[in-house]
């Protein structure tokens, strides 16, 4: 079920990405089941699903937070999941956005922007908590473009919600990433809040040209902020194609489906 | 509920209650009857004996009497003693603050290089947390000499053990959440330390630190009594001499350095938190 | 967005940054008092660089003294542990005996009248600034030598100590319960025996088991003074420069801390857990 726009070298390949969490040899939990996806590039592509689902489990697969037990993901063409070694390369390629905002609370905005170049500055400089004025020109220019710039000085646990989460998308905006992965960024978010934050999310990304994969459970968002949504259950994907497609049939598909119905469903 | 099964209910609750509060009782008692047993034994081991007690209230008295009143033409001589005191607990915390900070590093779980480094580290630890500050000066008295110096090396190893151990716990104990942030920007351990767990334990670490310095002033006070610096000397100097009267303003000095070291580390922790 | 708004925007964020990164005078002046302070302290107690870099060597050739330990001289030591184990024990009852009625006075929402209030917070402070080893010198000559006066010393001091703890831990519970039980007219010490109390109850366990910890830390150099445990013999090695035999006493005092910590952590988990 490819849209046009994958015809082209799609920015994110999974092939059969697999993940089973302890008890080898049949005792651990599949978390995810064979997955099968591509991301076009400067896609805004929606994984929706209820908890457990292994949403989150698919997401740090692809930064490579957490290893896939099976499969391959491929990142513009290269192998991520085959590389050894050092992996600050990789992951500063991807921003992510978390469900926790994850912001270092005692840090000021600014500073909080600021680690995610991180990954771009040797770490002997970081000895001296000093970054390089081209460092902190682009990270201003993140938090402008969430609206944050104004709060740039104040302490990161001083913040609302909603603003802790803006901070979180502008630093991983400074990661200048071809990817932000966001792991269910609205879920402690009210409604009102939860869509000006999505709102910033996908405004900031498609001025940039970069390419998100969004974990929701809500399927409202979902509806209004992407045009291709993949649905999961339990592990495994149980559909794939556009929002408006999103029928009472196949929510429910993803929504209530029992153990025993995930034979019947690989149609 | 109809009437008779709430009766039912209300009956088997109570019933159910003072079945608990007997198997309560009966384990209170065995715990109370095990720590007399124990209590007693040791008590006895060591000779407590109120009765010696109330027999040395003379003894007490008379000792007083022979301190009363202090000396304070004695306080002149005591200033630098005194601001010996002082410099002896700055240092030794200090320099156990510049040591306990890789240490902590080492002997956290979640930032030490190697389990066997961690469980070395905490070894270390624990023997200089185990060793009194006055055991470590009358050893070192013997290696470097009489005097001071001999002093601060002593507060600065026990207290580097008690702080690096509070410290590593505290480190152990962060918020996940932006340490795993930090790493998906691609920053390296070194940098996921410096910016996602030094922040987090930084109040904490400088909170204990001002308490540790508290306490070593009172360490400090004492360590004169084997010859590493401070008041701790002419205390025991003056009552070789049978000096009391000195002796009671000796006391009276520590006391009040004791005080306004107290009231001033808190009105810090106060400050800062 | 237009182009040009973001730009400004972000220049005028720069150079409010630079501004703050700028040394201001007083922060200038501030560490220029701070380092002078601190080598003022260190001329005071003849820390160098020098002597620093010659004190570890010096140290470490003391250490290697005590290798190997010599093992036979346990034998004389199992009485004296236990009895600094002992002293420990009833220095904890007796400092608890003592603390608890001066700290639930000294809360300043137990007690109303500040004059009691205060009068409590003075005992209080006089027990706990005083080192237990003055204490000890003090009780020695009350009752004799021996463990006793180790145990009484200890109490005292501890007994000061936490009970401004306790204090503080009944100061700080939540407030919530008393209003509750105020409102069903309860009385007084009933608010305090049901509300306050068992409020503060857990914390009380955690400072008395963290404090039995130190107890048994200070109790190992009571017997410098006379007053029991295992400092007599460590003292005395020391003094003879018996170093191996050294060298067991402090291994059986680490070994004894490690199992009370062990213990207490056990304690702790079966409370809380």
């Amino acid at each position: 079920m490819n849209t046009p726009d994958t015809q082209r070298k799609p920015m994110i390949s999974i092939r059969g990405l697999s993940k089973t969490y302890g008890g080898k040899g049949g005792g651990g939990v599949l978390a995810l089941n064979n997955i099968s996806i591509d991301v076009a590039a400067g896609e805004f592509l929606v994984i929706l699903g209820p908890s457990g689902a292994g949403k989150s489990t698919l997401l740090r697969c692809i930064n490579r937070l957490v290893d896939p037990s099976e499969g391959q993901v491929f990142h513009d063409g290269t192998e991520i999941t085959a590389h050894r070694g050092d992996l600050r390369a990789i992951r500063r390629q991807f921003g992510m956005v978390f469900q926790q905002f994850n912001l270092v609370k005692r840090l000021s905005v600014l500073t909080n922007v600021l680690t995610g170049r991180l990954g771009y500055r040797s770490v002997w400089r970081s000895l001296a908590y000093s970054f390089p004025e081209a460092d902190k020109r682009i990270a201003i220019e993140c938090l402008a473009r969430v609206n944050m710039d104004h709060k740039a000085f104040q302490r990161a646990d001083t913040l609302s919600g909603g603003e802790q989460q803006r901070v979180a998308i502008a630093r991983a905006l400074a990661q200048q990433p071809m990817v932000i992965l966001a792991d269910e960024p609205v879920a402690s978010l009210d409604p009102k809040i939860a869509r000006q934050v999505l709102g910033y999310l996908r405004e900031a990304a498609q001025e940039l040209g970069i390419t998100v994969l969004c974990n929701l459970h809500q399927v409202d968002y979902a509806r209004e902020f992407s045009e291709r949504v993949v649905g999961m259950s339990r592990g495994a994907v149980v559909f794939e194609g556009p929002s408006s497609a999103l029928t009472d049939d196949i929510l429910h598909r993803i929504y209530y489906r029992e153990p025993g119905e995930v034979e019947k469903d690989e149609a | 509920m109809s009437a008779l099964t709430f009766e039912a209910a209300v009956a088997s609750t109570l019933a159910a209650e003072s079945q608990r509060r007997g198997k309560r009782l009966a384990r209170t008692l065995i715990w109370a009857a095990a720590a007399i047993a124990v209590l007693w034994f040791s008590g006895a081991q060591i000779g407590m004996n109120p009765l010696a007690l109330v027999k040395g209230v003379p003894f007490m008295a008379d000792f007083f009497s022979r301190m009363f009143p202090p000396d304070l033409a004695h306080l002149s001589l005591l200033g630098d003693a005194t601001l010996e005191t002082v410099q002896i607990a700055v240092w030794g915390t200090l320099i156990a603050i510049l040591l306990s900070i890789p240490f902590a590093l080492l002997g956290a779980k979640n930032t030490t290089p190697h389990p066997i480094v961690f469980h070395a580290t905490r070894m270390f630890l624990n023997a200089l947390r185990a060793i009194n500050e006055l055991v470590f000066a009358l050893i070192f008295v013997s290696a470097v000499g009489l005097g001071p110096f001999a002093g601060v090396l002593a507060i600065a190893l026990h207290a580097t053990g008690m702080l690096a151990k509070f410290c590593a716990e505290e480190i152990e104990g962060v918020d996940r959440g932006p340490i795993e942030a930090m790493q998906a920007t691609g920053a390296g351990r070194l940098q996921v330390i410096l910016f996602g767990i030094v922040p987090q334990v930084i109040p904490a670490f400088i909170s204990y630190s001002i308490y540790r310095f508290d306490v070593s002033i009172r360490a400090a006070t004492i360590l004169g009594l084997v010859g590493a610096g401070g008041l701790g000397f002419s205390l025991i100097k003056t009552m070789k001499l049978f000096k009391y009267h000195e002796t009671a303003t000796c006391i009276l000095v520590i006391f009040v350095i004791v005080l306004v070291s107290d009231w001033v580390c808190a009105r810090i922790r106060a400050r800062i938190i | 967005m237009s182009s040009v708004a973001p730009v400004l925007a972000v220049d005028g964020v720069m150079e409010a940054l630079a501004a703050r990164k700028r040394w201001r005078f007083h922060h200038i002046a501030l560490a220029g008092a701070a380092i002078a302070f601190l080598v003022w302290c260190a001329e005071g107690v003849g820390l160098r660089p020098k002597e620093l870099a010659g004190a570890l060597p010096a140290i470490g050739e003391y250490f290697y003294r005590m290798a190997p330990p010599k093992w036979e001289f346990a034998e004389v030591l199992w009485k004296p542990a236990a009895e600094t184990l002992y002293i420990a024990l009833w220095g904890n009852v007796i400092a608890l005996m003592i603390g608890l009625p001066l700290g639930v006075l000294a809360a300043s929402n137990v007690t109303r009248s500040a004059a009691l209030r205060n009068a409590a917070k003075a005992v209080l402070n006089l027990l706990r600034s005083v080192s237990e080893l003055i204490w000890a010198v003090f009780f020695v000559a009350a009752v004799g030598l021996g463990p006793f006066p180790g145990a009484l010393a200890l109490g005292v001091n501890f007994g000061g100590i936490l009970g401004r703890l306790y204090a503080e831990a009944l100061e700080n519970i939540d407030n919530g319960p008393v209003e509750a039980l105020a409102a069903t007219g309860a009385g007084r010490l009933q608010i305090i025996a049901f509300a306050m109390l068992p409020q503060a109850l857990p914390q009380f366990v955690t400072y008395n088991l963290y404090w039995f910890e130190v107890g048994v830390r200070s109790a190992t150099v009571l017997g410098m003074v006379g007053a029991g445990g295992i400092g007599f013999e460590l003292v005395t090695t020391i003094r003879l420069f018996e170093w191996r035999e050294t060298g067991v006493v402090l291994l059986l005092i680490l070994a004894m801390v490690t199992l009370i910590d062990l213990a207490s952590t056990w304690i702790r988990a079966r409370i809380y857990g």
